[in-house]
Parts: C-alpha cells; sequence; structure tokens
C-alpha cells in the first residue's frame, strides 16, 4: 500500500490562496540547524521570566547599595586620607568613586555568571532535565551549549548596563566617550570566568557541595583579591597572584582605562584583552565538548 | 519475683506541663538528629564556612587598611584599619551564618523535606523544633566565632583580654537574627522568595558602620542605620574587642535580648499554625 503523494496539491492550493507552502520536515530541520543556538537563547530567555524580579532586582539593587556604602561611604574615608588619590589621565588624580566604578561593573558580570553557571546548568541535565526536550530535536549539543551562552550574555549586559547607568548618575565615569565600552570589558569578565565554570557544571553528576567550594574558594577570593576596592599593589606578593590569574582584575584594568584613562602601558591592555577572551572562548570549546559527551554519549 | 513494668508512662498529658502543648521538654532530640544528619551529608562545607570572613579581613584589613590608615573607634581613640573593621566582619559573619541557616535550611527542610511535619506528628511542639534549629545554627556559629578570634589573634588584632567575650557575644547576635529568620521563612512559599532575604542582608552588610565609622554619615541617615540590627551588633562587637564599655554596650545587648524573645515567640507561634490546625 503506497501512501498518497500530498505535496503536489498542497503546492496547488496554497499558490491558489497566495499563501507560502508549508516546509517539509527535511526543511523544519535544516531550519533548526541553521538557527539552532537561537532557539535554544531564545527559550533561555523566556526561562528566565520565571525569575525576573530576581534579576530586576540584582540589577538595580546591588549598584545602588554598593555605590552607596562603598562609593560615597569608604569614599569620605579613604579621599580624607591626603595620601590616597588614584592615578589618572596625563598625571591628574580621580577619586575613590571613579577608581572603584569599573571594579564594580565587572563584579557584577562575574556574580551573574558565576550564578548562571552552576547550578542552572547541572539542574539542566540532572533536576529539571531542560536539555533532554532540545535535545531530541534536530538541535545539536553544541548549539544548546551556544544558546545558553548567547543568553548568558543577555542577562548580563542588561546587568552591566544599569550599572553603567548609576554609575552616570552618580558622577563616577570621567571619560563616557570611552567609559561606555566597559559594559562590555565587563560582559568578556563574566564569559572569561562563567565558560571554563560552565564546562565544570556540565561534568558534575552529583552535588556534593562543589559549588559551594567553587564559591567559597573561588569566587569570593577573586573578588576580593582582583583590585577591586584597593589597587592591587597594596596586597603582599603572596596573594597578589590571585590578581594576576583573575578575569576580574584584567577587566577591570581594562574598564578603568576605559573610564578615566588610568595610566598602562599599550602592552598590557594588549595583555587583558587577549587573556580574556583565550579564557572564554577555550572555556567555550571545552564547554560545547562536554555538554556534546553527556548528551550525545 | 518483680515484674517489670511495660506500660508507658502516663505523664504525657500536655495541659499539666509548661507551655502546655508547644513545648514537648524534648529539645535534645532535635538537636542529636541535626548533628547526625550534618556530620552524614555535608561536614566539610559546614567546616569550611569560616573562610569567607577570613578572606574578607586578609583582603580588606591589609589591602584597604593601606589606603585608609586609622579610624576613631569607640572612646575615640584611633585604631588600625584592620582593627576597625575586624570586630565587623565577625558580627556580619553572626548575621550571615544564622540567616543563611534559618531560611534556605529551614525552607527546605519546611517544604521539600517536610522534616518539621514530622517531628510535629511526635510529642514533640513547635517550640522544640524551633529551638533545637536554633541551638544548632548557634552550634556552628560558635565555632565560627572562634575561628575567626584566633584568626584575629594569629593576625596580632587583639588588643585586650576582653577581646574573647567576643564569641559568646557573637552567639548572641546570631541567636537574634536566627529567631527572626525561621519565622520569616514560615512565610515563604517559593525559592525565589529567598532572594529577598539577601535584598535585606547586603545593605544592611554594606551600610551598618561595617567599613567606615558612623560619622560619615549625614544625621538622618545616621539614625535609620542606629534602628538596623546589624548596627548594634558590630558597635556591640567593636566595643569588646577593645574593652571599652558604656551604658550604649547595655542597650546593644538588650536590642538583642528584645529581638530574640520577639523572634522566638513569632516563630513558635508560625510553626503552632502552620502544623497543629
Amino acid at each position: 500500500m503506497t501512501s498518497p503523494e500530498p505535496t503536489g496539491t498542497a503546492v496547488r492550493s496554497h499558490e491558489v490562496l497566495g499563501l507560502r507552502s508549508p516546509l517539509t520536515p527535511l526543511e523544519t530541520a535544516a531550519k533548526a540547524r541553521r538557527f539552532g543556538s537561537f532557539y535554544y537563547a531564545d527559550m533561555w530567555i523566556r526561562r528566565m521570566r520565571g525569575y525576573q524580579w530576581t534579576v530586576l532586582m540584582t540589577a538595580v539593587g546591588t549598584p545602588l547599595v554598593y555605590l552607596l556604602g562603598m562609593g560615597t561611604g569608604l569614599a569620605v574615608l579613604i579621599d580624607g586620607n591626603t595620601n590616597a588619590g588614584f592615578p589618572g589621565a596625563g598625571g591628574s588624580t580621580v577619586s575613590y568613586l571613579v577608581f572603584l566604578g569599573p571594579a564594580l561593573v565587572a563584579t557584577a558580570a562575574l556574580m551573574v555568571s558565576s550564578e548562571e553557571n552552576t547550578y542552572t546548568i547541572m539542574g539542566g541535565f540532572k533536576w529539571h532535565r531542560t536539555y533532554y526536550g532540545p535535545n531530541a530535536s534536530p538541535l545539536s549539543s553544541g548549539q544548546i551549549a551556544l544558546g545558553h551562552v548567547m543568553g548568558l550574555t543577555v542577562r548580563i549586559l542588561f546587568t552591566t548596563v544599569i550599572y553603567y547607568l548609576f554609575l552616570l548618575a552618580f558622577g563616577a565615569v570621567e571619560q563616557p566617550a570611552t567609559g561606555w565600552l566597559m559594559v562590555f570589558t565587563a560582559l568578556l569578565a563574566g564569559l572569561a570566568f562563567g565558560m571554563p565554570l560552565m564546562a565544570f557544571s556540565a561534568t558534575l553528576k552529583e552535588d556534593k557541595g562543589q559549588f559551594a567550594m567553587v564559591q567559597r574558594f573561588i569566587v569570593m577570593p577573586l573578588f576580593l583579591f582582583s583590585g577591586t576596592f584597593f589597587p592591587l599593589d597594596s596586597l603582599p606578593l603572596a596573594v597578589r597572584w590571585i590578581g594576576w590569574v583573575s578575569p576580574l582584575w584584567h577587566s577591570t584594568e581594562l574598564g578603568r582605562v576605559l573610564s578615566y584613562g588610568h595610566p598602562e602601558p599599550a602592552v598590557m591592555t594588549a595583555v587583558h584583552v587577549v587573556y580574556l577572551l583565550v579564557l572564554a572562548v577555550g572555556g567555550l570549546v571545552l564547554a560545547r565538548r562536554n555538554f556534546t559527551r553527556r548528551l550525545d554519549g | 519475683m518483680s515484674v517489670e513494668n511495660r506500660t508507658a508512662p502516663t505523664a504525657l498529658v500536655p495541659q499539666d506541663r509548661f507551655l502546655g502543648s508547644l513545648y514537648g521538654r524534648n529539645i535534645r532530640a532535635v538537636i542529636a538528629r541535626g548533628l547526625k544528619a550534618t556530620w552524614g551529608t555535608n561536614w566539610s562545607i559546614m567546616v569550611s564556612g569560616f573562610v569567607e570572613p577570613v578572606l574578607y579581613l586578609v583582603a580588606m584589613g591589609i589591602g584597604l587598611g593601606a589606603l585608609v590608615g586609622t579610624v576613631v573607634g569607640p572612646g575615640g581613640q584611633e585604631m588600625e584599619y584592620a582593627n576597625f573593621i575586624a570586630p565587623a566582619l565577625l558580627a556580619v559573619s553572626a548575621m550571615n551564618g544564622a540567616v543563611y541557616d534559618s531560611t534556605m535550611n529551614v525552607f527546605f527542610k519546611l517544604n521539600y523535606a517536610r522534616l518539621y511535619e514530622g517531628m510535629l506528628s511526635t510529642p514533640l511542639g513547635p517550640l522544640d523544633v524551633a529551638m533545637g534549629e536554633i541551638f544548632l545554627a548557634l552550634l556552628r556559629g560558635a565555632m565560627y566565632a572562634t575561628g575567626f578570634t584566633a584568626v584575629m589573634g594569629a593576625m596580632g588584632l587583639i588588643t585586650s583580654p576582653w577581646a574573647l567575650l567576643m564569641i559568646p557575644a557573637a552567639v548572641v547576635i546570631a541567636f537574634g537574627f536566627a529567631s527572626f529568620g525561621m519565622a520569616v521563612t514560615s512565610y515563604m512559599k517559593t525559592f525565589q522568595q529567598l532572594d529577598w532575604v539577601n535584598m535585606i542582608m547586603l545593605p544592611m552588610f554594606l551600610l551598618s558602620a561595617t567599613f567606615y565609622p558612623l560619622s560619615v554619615y549625614p544625621e538622618a541617615v545616621q539614625s535609620v542605620i542606629q534602628a538596623l540590627p546589624l548596627w548594634h551588633g558590630v558597635e556591640l562587637l567593636r566595643q569588646i574587642s577593645v574593652g571599652i564599655f558604656s551604658w550604649g554596650t547595655a542597650g546593644h545587648l538588650l536590642y538583642f535580648v528584645v529581638m530574640i524573645v520577639l523572634g522566638l515567640t513569632l516563630t513558635t507561634n508560625r510553626l503552632r499554625a502552620l502544623f497543629l490546625k
């Protein structure tokens, strides 16, 4: 028994009505393969609406509190100290608030990234199994991973843009012409830290408190020893290396160059960019490999 | 030949007991269960919890201290920045530990593990459960406070023997926060609501004169900060750490005593409303 060939009539009737003909399964699959990452990113962003108040609160509340507490409160103490004053463009000095600004934006990106690349990833494999539905479709595992990263990028950008606007409102940006680029250098910090973490989270089979350990022994030290609240040089050499390997420090230094012309040789600026890119891209490659192994294996 | 009496004691008449059905005089059982559960699953996470305030102390005390120099401490005397923030960080750690234990942890046990439902179907009362859980949180807090004080000593930040009293004082602070945290948790329905807790704690942490003296604020802001519990905790530990006391010290302590009584009352009532309808 042969099934009747429906395409002929369908094409004809659609031509009459002036509609496009329906896609064949092969065409649908090809489309999914072409735009798969976007499909997944779309789903990821919609899912984020489930906790949109958290997203908004961390994006708006955190900068406000940090800028009030550290940027104005602590600044009274530090700016009042005559020895302080942070080197700016052309031999000038800038206030503590201006010095702090780029570090806070980069920190926010790092925090969002560490939140989204831990339990969310593991939950996608283990508890909520969000990856297995898309994986049964023509989407490839690599596209699922990439779509995830695209969604994350949107959330980080949302956070950093709002943070930057707060900095402007507090008068913490000396050179707005280049300063706005710190939104992207902060994003780079988020990805440079988040991609390797994503690759790690994708390998976890059991939650034995590894994420609490990551938070305690990696995220916290990076946050505190990356020249965030004070120049890295104030620390003894024994802990200064934490700053050197920290994506947060590299991104913060870039932000400072852009925001107020922090004096720095051009070579160092290049090193910062390359280091962050290597971490982000290398991490993404690893993450895609781990996603593929786990979903296809 | 005496026959052993195997009949259960008939003294379990709630109305004759102190606090009636609220209190089964068996906090021990709740504590024993908690200790056993902790030791079996996540003791390494528990133990490493004291690392965070130490990291803050090293980073801020040394790095930021180089920028700040000296600060005016209790009694108007100048002190090194690390000496100034160390007791404040201990107060923050007492608050954080107590609040995380009594919100996230309790939320999970309340809504997912259904632990309290089981406990309350035994002769245990809501006050036993509340006190037992809070005791566990305090035990952990006391452990962290001891560790932190030892690190302070190793860094040469202890200048007065009074500083040892910071350990029990930190436990009192933790008690205040823990007794309230559990009551607040009982109102929560989703995980996301826990984020609101963070949004209360972060401003308190940053604004309660932790990293700089209260005097940097204008008068109006000062009185708002002085109403917050963490400010009282920070001031209390700061005064103890240098051994300079005033009537204010007693005021800070009284603040926490009131907080503990109110929080415990509220928590017990909430647990009764949830489970003993």
